[in-house]
């Protein structure tokens, strides 16, 4: 596949559940970028995480992750992908040792490169003292980072997230944080979407703005800004220095 | 009339109507729907029953007054009265340790200004309605029809029934926290059910046993009960032991010792739940005490293959949840009796054996096949994931089938020596039964979370009698087969049995397949 192939592409995305859910959506997200996903409750955005992760089909529009389509080769563009959901996928009596077997064998990951690979992320992790104690006893933040481990084991190039801070504390919060910024600097790609607008400010390259399943903006920070205030300028909208918090309530009508 | 918020009352009400919901069970409201609670039609149909027991007991009653109290009806009354306090006791068990440590809901109340003595004491009210509440469905029509009858003793059976509830309900507690100190909460959990279930196949199998066995077994057994309670013997009707029948009898101070006795139970055993859980008891026996690590660092196994790490991933989790495990053999203890009645009802043996094998290898793969298909943890993992599905599905299957293969394997050896031909007939039935009742699961049964594995048959009847048709039909099938390979000369009959059975089972196949599950 060429390099000019973007991580993720979504064309005329719908899904309706009575009313619709992701409506039109189209989005691109670049090799290398970590893209943040920001919406109200309800805007539609882990509907349509769900749809790039495989675990819904669309009503309409496509699906491309490097460009493979997603319906036509489900197996090859899910190779590529892991998701990580708020509520972390984990298996309550396995040890993080038995999960990252399990999870290794489901994308058929070669037994020696993924030993390797689960010692370091352990370790990295801060799990490696608890790798042999079942999960159910673990904390929040504990069950959030084997989930990360869990999703890394197979060194996908598209990562995509939803909520991956919350309920973190500090300390896990920045080892996460530190994790999805390694893993877009080796040229890997990152698709998530938070609550807590101060990560998107700091972390991500691009920001999208969805609500009622549809992108009404997106871009830098600083073309965020400037659509805010050209919207908004007569009613006196945020000036220059304007946090995303100011413009996310704007654009979203809130303000 | 309104009660005060944050009085016993109020509160006991509130535990009365929680109560009332839980009777409906976990049925999934129909949308929008605001009814929780028993639907109409339990409703009517408990109404019935209780006036079919009220004519029962109007047809009952004159019959049983010319009577009179004979020492054998009182020895009877009393084995019926102990053997209902022994289920009184399993199901208060069950009872407290949901009250106090499954609902979750007493750090709210103990964080609100209620008095807490009167709030164990309302949670104990809720075990002894919990445990009496039955028997006062069953017995309290007699007590209403002796009333009429002019027959006033019956009415003894409200005093006996709370009273012994009561006392049932304070023991149970009292033992449930005792394992708790002991031995932590979850075991507590399972030991509840264990025992529960002991009890009540216990005297379903004596009682079995009994009915079978020789009419000389029989006598010497009236002969032994005889000769220890006739007067002066260690069992003599004026003894103790029998102090609850004569209650039921209408005794005026045995009723009031068994009334006075479930009261000071009751108090003693609320004031004692309440230091017990002020002291903070059960933190300390439910910290988790976490493994020590494996010594010469972490071990892995990667690389074993798609199949072998599901399957190896399905028996960890549930070798790993002795609950569950626990629950699984108790469904196969409930069908002990059953497979009894199947041998000793067969002239030969070695077919009802079989038949009974059969229908244990389809009730363990349907227990199985629930817990690693429709109660899979993570599902979205497994979709997200590039593996083949079809596989993966595969994966489940072996890993429901196998175990039930594994236990048969043992006697299926032992035959496979005596007599070759009925071992394959059984070895073909048995691994059908399974094979077929865990692709009914996998077709038909919906996603839930494994917690819900004792109520699964309630959420859907249609699915329930679908497994158990099926099952059944190759447990037939297994006889009739076994019966002819056993050298009964082939009949008829047995032949339209045989043919009757596969038909059966192709048309519930079918109906199961029909019945699957799409994705959405």
């Amino acid at each position: 596949m060429s390099e000019a192939l973007p991580a993720l592409r979504l064309r005329g995305l719908c899904k309706q559940f009575g009313r619709p859910a992701v409506d039109q959506l189209d989005l691109t997200v670049q090799r290398g970028e970590l893209y943040a996903l920001l919406g109200p409750n309800g805007a539609g955005k882990t509907t349509t995480l769900r749809m790039i992760a495989g675990l819904l089909a669309p009503d309409a529009g496509s699906v491309e992750v490097l460009g493979i389509d997603l319906a036509n080769a489900p197996a090859r563009a899910k190779q590529a992908i892991a998701y990580l959901p708020d509520e972390p996928l984990l298996y309550a009596k396995l040890k993080p040792t038995e999960y990252l077997e399990f999870v290794a064998g489901l994308w058929g990951v070669e037994a020696t490169v993924a030993e390797a690979r689960a010692i370091q992320l352990l370790d990295w992790l801060d799990l490696t003292a608890h790798a042999h104690e079942l999960t159910e006893g673990f904390s929040r933040g504990m069950k959030q980072k084997l989930a990360l481990a869990g999703a890394l084991i197979h060194e996908p190039q598209l990562l995509i997230l939803d909520e991956p801070l919350t309920g973190l504390d500090a300390g896990a919060a920045r080892q996460v944080k530190d994790l999805l910024l390694e893993h877009t600097r080796k040229g890997g790609t990152v698709l998530l979407t938070t609550h807590i607008l101060e990560v998107a400010e700091r972390m991500a390259q691009r920001i999208g703005i969805i609500e009622h399943g549809r992108l009404i903006a997106e871009g830098t920070l600083e073309q965020l800004r400037g659509l805010a205030t050209s919207t908004n300028a007569a009613a006196g909208g945020p000036a220059q220095g304007a946090t995303l918090e100011d413009i996310f309530l704007q654009l979203t009508g809130h303000a | 009339m309104t009660l005060r918020p944050g009085s016993a009352l109020w509160l006991l009400c509130h535990e009365l109507r929680l109560y009332y919901f839980r009777l409906g069970g976990s049925r999934t409201a129909s949308a929008g729907s605001a009814r929780r609670g028993p639907s109409r039609t339990s409703l009517a149909v408990m109404a019935l029953a209780s006036c079919g027991l009220h004519v029962f007991a109007w047809s009952l009653l004159p019959a049983l007054a010319s009577r009179g109290s004979a020492p054998a009806v009182l020895i009877g009354t009393g084995m019926l009265c102990l053997a209902a306090f022994s289920l009184m006791l399993s199901q208060g068990l069950k009872t407290s340790v949901e009250v106090l440590f499954e609902r979750g809901d007493l750090d709210l109340l103990l964080s609100s200004p209620l008095p807490s003595r009167s709030i164990f004491a309302v949670r104990l009210g809720a075990v002894v309605i919990g445990t009496g509440g039955l028997y006062l469905f069953l017995l309290a029509p007699f007590a209403h029809v002796g009333v009429l009858l002019g027959q006033p003793h019956w009415l003894a059976i409200y005093p006996l029934v709370l009273g012994a509830a009561a006392l049932a309900a304070a023991l149970s507690m009292l033992l449930t926290l005792g394992l708790v100190r002991l031995i932590g909460v979850r075991r507590t959990r399972v030991t509840a059910q264990v025992l529960g279930a002991l009890v009540g196949a216990l005297f379903f199998l004596l009682s079995q046993v009994y009915a079978n066995s020789s009419g000389n077994l029989q006598q010497r057994l009236a002969r032994w009960i005889g000769a220890h309670t006739a007067p002066g013997g260690a069992f003599a009707t004026d003894s103790l032991l029998w102090l609850p029948a004569r209650a039921a009898q209408g005794d005026g101070a045995a009723l009031l010792t068994v009334a006075v006795l479930g009261a000071l139970g009751f108090a003693f055993t609320s004031h004692f739940t309440h230091g017990f859980f002020v002291r903070g008891m059960q933190q300390a026996a439910s910290l988790v005490k976490n493994a020590a690590a494996p010594a010469g660092g972490q071990r892995y196994r990667f690389g074993r293959g798609l199949l072998l790490t599901v399957i190896v991933k399905e028996w960890r989790l549930i070798a790993r949840d002795p609950q569950l495990v626990s629950q699984v053999l108790l469904q196969l203890l409930y069908l002990l009796p059953l497979c009894f009645l199947l041998v000793v009802k067969s002239s030969t043996t070695v077919p009802g054996l079989g038949a009974s094998l059969t229908y244990l290898c389809a009730s363990l793969s349907t227990a199985l096949a629930w817990l690693i298909i429709a109660a899979e943890e993570a599902p979205d993992l497994l979709r997200a994931a590039p593996a083949s599905a079809a596989t993966v599905a595969r994966a489940k299957l072996v890993a429901a089938v196998t175990p039930a293969l594994l236990l048969l394997a043992v006697p299926l050896l032992w035959l496979l020596w005596r007599q070759p031909l009925t071992a394959l007939l059984l070895a073909l039935c048995a691994t059908g039964a399974s094979v077929g009742a865990a692709l009914a699961v996998r077709w038909c049964a919906r996603p839930a979370a494994r917690g819900d594995f004792r109520l699964r048959a309630r959420g859907n009847f249609l699915n329930t009698m679908l497994e158990l048709a099926t099952a059944m039909s190759w447990t037939g099938l297994t006889l009739v087969a076994l019966n002819l390979a056993h050298g009964h000369p082939f009949d008829f009959l047995a032949a339209v049995t045989g043919a009757a059975l596969l038909g059966a089972l192709l048309l519930l196949t079918g109906a199961a397949w029909l019945r699957r599950q799409r994705p959405a």
